[in-house]
């Protein structure tokens, strides 16, 4: 499907505090209680409406265990958007946030916008993360903040779009370079087409779905 | 959604010649309702001679119905009237070879003879057609019947030549042609375990006598309360053990919390962190783990998982030494450009780079991406030929995915090779790494790999992705 824009997003995160199934229920809507352990990355793609024009989500959906880090990291390469999620009932997912923001702002690109997100909001008996505490963290890291549920769909669509108004924004600020793809972010096909600037770049391949 | 696509795909073809052939389209039952008709019943002509069915069987209504128009025939009456015919769309349907061509109501002008003449050759082919397609299917039915039969016989066979010949003279019979062509067609499910833990070997020398996997354990959990704090590491890998069991192969239910083998699979990952600190538990392992209980016994499994974990390929991943990483990604790039250059081309220019697909199926040695059966028969091929074959299966499944995959863009083929399809068949994998050569020039893959090894300023072009970490 044409779309005018594509943004890369990363979801990271320890392991466990459900990247994939927030990713399951952003695309596919629907809950996995007990979902496979992603090794290495997985992916996701799914088409938004932002200001009447259609984006293209393209999401990379990481592995959360410290060993897989020095991985990961190559991935945050050409990210427009990162999804950083903690457990709000497991305070060490909290705990572990400064050094998985350092990892990002160290090997993204200085733009990328970072949403934080408290997941399991469903699960309020066994909070051990404070709302306030998460909106005080991304408030002194200048991050975006959403508790969200995988599980009820609770603020997902919105954490998911939310990321993608604030980096539409920014374009049209001009804050982002758009012609330059370590951006993470590529101009559809048609629109391309009247770019001559991006005539031989990669927008082109990108294109719908492709013929099967 | 590919799958739907060639269903909807498929059936068009199927509709598509009565569709517009005959005007009017036939349900597959109502054909076969109306081929019991035809024979029977007045005023209804079979044409094409399709048989009757040896499977039919008759009942009384056929017979009474043979009989009426047996009788008819003879006396030459006209056509039966509608309200027989309706009596006979009671009939179970049958098949879908059998169409008739109705003949016109008697209430309605007779068709020009130019037109009855098309309508009857169209209507030939259409029988044609049906009975061809019919014939094909019932082959393809009795085909598989055969093949599954041939299987079952095959693996009954080769369990007898296991036990009794290749088992008990192993050292000397391993390497022979026989064993190994044996070997590729899947070991016998009840020689497996012992087959992977012969061909694994136990060059760690561990011995089931000291110890027990219990006892590994109790210390592990003591060590961890006595040193507390310090220890902090391995209680969160404590904890990661525990969060990744009830991930892993969960819809088996058999390694959750209450499941059978849950407490072993929880003591097998926890003895190794206490064997191996230096590699601890990563993420993966559990699949691995898991796959060796189902097929051996709590203390060959431990020794076969710790025997296989520290062969140099899984060592380099499992302690995800990255340098190590790219050399294998390296050399798999090689061999897929020799084998699949259109493909390997289609990957690079969307920036499809291995690791992508890779990482998930080296580290788990595909039992996590491949239906079970399919995983434990690369495993038995693993044993068998070594790393190497991890990487072939890979071009394999690139190959007998290739047509698909040449159409995809980027998004697409790392949503497909990350999730492959499910109903992925053992026979068609293998014959499409059968077809994968591991040659490039005259080169094998160690020694590819082992240049790459040598070769201290390694091209990164190879795996851009890795490259800025």
């Amino acid at each position: 499907m044409a779309y005018a824009y594509l943004f890369k997003y990363i979801i990271i995160g320890d392991t466990g505090v459900g990247k994939s199934c927030l990713l399951l229920q952003f695309t596919d809507k629907r809950f996995q209680p007990v979902h496979d352990l992603t090794i290495g990355v997985e992916f996701g793609a799914r088409m938004i409406t932002i200001d009447g024009k259609q984006i293209k989500l393209q999401i990379w959906d990481t592995a959360g265990q410290e060993s897989f880090r020095s991985i990961t990291r190559s991935y945050y390469r050409g990210a427009a958007g990162a999804l950083l999620v903690y457990d709000i009932t497991r305070r060490d997912t909290f705990n572990h946030l400064t050094t998985w923001l350092e990892d990002a702002r160290q090997h993204s690109n200085s733009n990328m916008v970072i949403m934080l997100i408290g997941n399991k909001s469903d699960l309020e008996s066994r909070r051990e993360v404070k709302k306030e505490e998460g909106e005080a963290f991304a408030r002194e890291h200048g991050l975006i903040f959403m508790e969200t549920s995988a599980k009820t769909a609770s603020n997902v669509e919105e954490a998911f779009i939310n990321t993608a108004k604030e980096i539409y924004e920014k374009i049209q600020e001009g804050v982002f370079d758009i012609n330059n793809e370590a951006n993470g972010i590529k101009i559809g096909p048609q629109h391309a087409a009247t770019n001559s600037s991006l005539a031989g770049g990669q927008g082109g391949q990108q294109a719908g779905g492709g013929c099967c | 959604r590919l799958t739907s696509y060639w269903m909807v795909f498929s059936m068009l073809r199927l509709t598509s010649g009565f569709t517009m052939r005959s005007g009017c389209f036939f349900a597959r039952g109502l054909f076969s309702r109306r081929q019991r008709e035809a024979h029977s019943a007045p005023g209804w002509k079979l044409f094409g001679k399709v048989p009757p069915r040896e499977s039919t069987p008759k009942d009384s209504r056929t017979i009474q119905q043979e009989y009426e128009a047996k009788t008819s025939k003879a006396g030459h009456s006209p056509p039966q009237p509608t309200s027989g015919r309706r009596k006979n769309l009671q009939f179970e349907p049958l098949s879908t070879t059998a169409l008739i061509l109705e003949e016109r109501p008697a209430n309605l002008p007779a068709k020009p003879e130019e037109e009855a003449q098309r309508h009857r050759q169209e209507y030939n082919e259409m029988v044609a057609e049906a009975k061809k397609r019919e014939l094909k299917e019932a082959q393809k039915k009795k085909q598989q019947m055969k093949e599954r039969f041939r299987q079952e016989e095959s693996i009954a066979s080769a369990m007898v030549v296991w036990n009794t010949e290749i088992l008990p003279n192993w050292d000397s019979m391993r390497s022979t042609r026989k064993v190994k062509d044996l070997w590729w067609q899947g070991l016998p499910p009840n020689v497996r375990g012992r087959v992977w833990s012969l061909a694994i070997g136990n060059d760690l020398n561990i011995t089931a006598g000291i110890l027990t996997l219990k006892s590994l354990w109790r210390s592990y959990v003591e060590s961890i309360r006595e040193f507390g704090a310090s220890m902090a590491d391995r209680e969160s890998s404590l904890d990661l053990i525990k969060l990744d069991i009830s991930r892993t192969f969960p819809s088996l239910y058999i390694f959750q919390k209450g499941g059978p083998y849950h407490d072993l699979l929880h003591s097998v990952l926890g003895a190794y962190t206490c064997y191996r600190p230096d590699v601890g538990y990563v993420q993966g392992m559990s699949f691995i783990a898991a796959v060796l209980i189902l097929n051996l016994e709590e203390a060959d499994a431990f020794i076969a998982f710790a025997n296989l974990l520290n062969k140099p390929c899984q060592m380099a991943f499992f302690r995800v030494d990255h340098e190590l990483m790219l050399k294998y990604f390296a050399a798999f790039e090689v061999f897929f450009e020799e084998n699949l250059p259109r493909l390997f081309s289609h990957f690079k220019s969307s920036g499809l780079t291995p690791d992508l697909y890779l990482i998930d199926w080296i580290f788990t040695l595909y039992s996590k991406s491949l239906p079970l059966d399919v995983a434990c028969r690369v495993w038995d091929v693993f044993c068998r030929d070594g790393e190497e074959f991890l990487f072939r299966t890979g071009l394999g499944m690139l190959r007998l995915y290739e047509d698909t995959l040449l159409c995809m863009d980027f998004i697409h083929v790392a949503q497909f090779l990350t999730r492959l399809p499910d109903d992925v068949s053992a026979e068609r994998l293998f014959a499409s790494i059968a077809c994968t050569q591991m040659t490039s020039g005259n080169r094998k893959w160690s020694q590819v790999f082992s240049a790459l090894m040598k070769d201290k300023e390694m091209d990164k072009s190879g795996s851009p992705c890795l490259k800025s970490s």
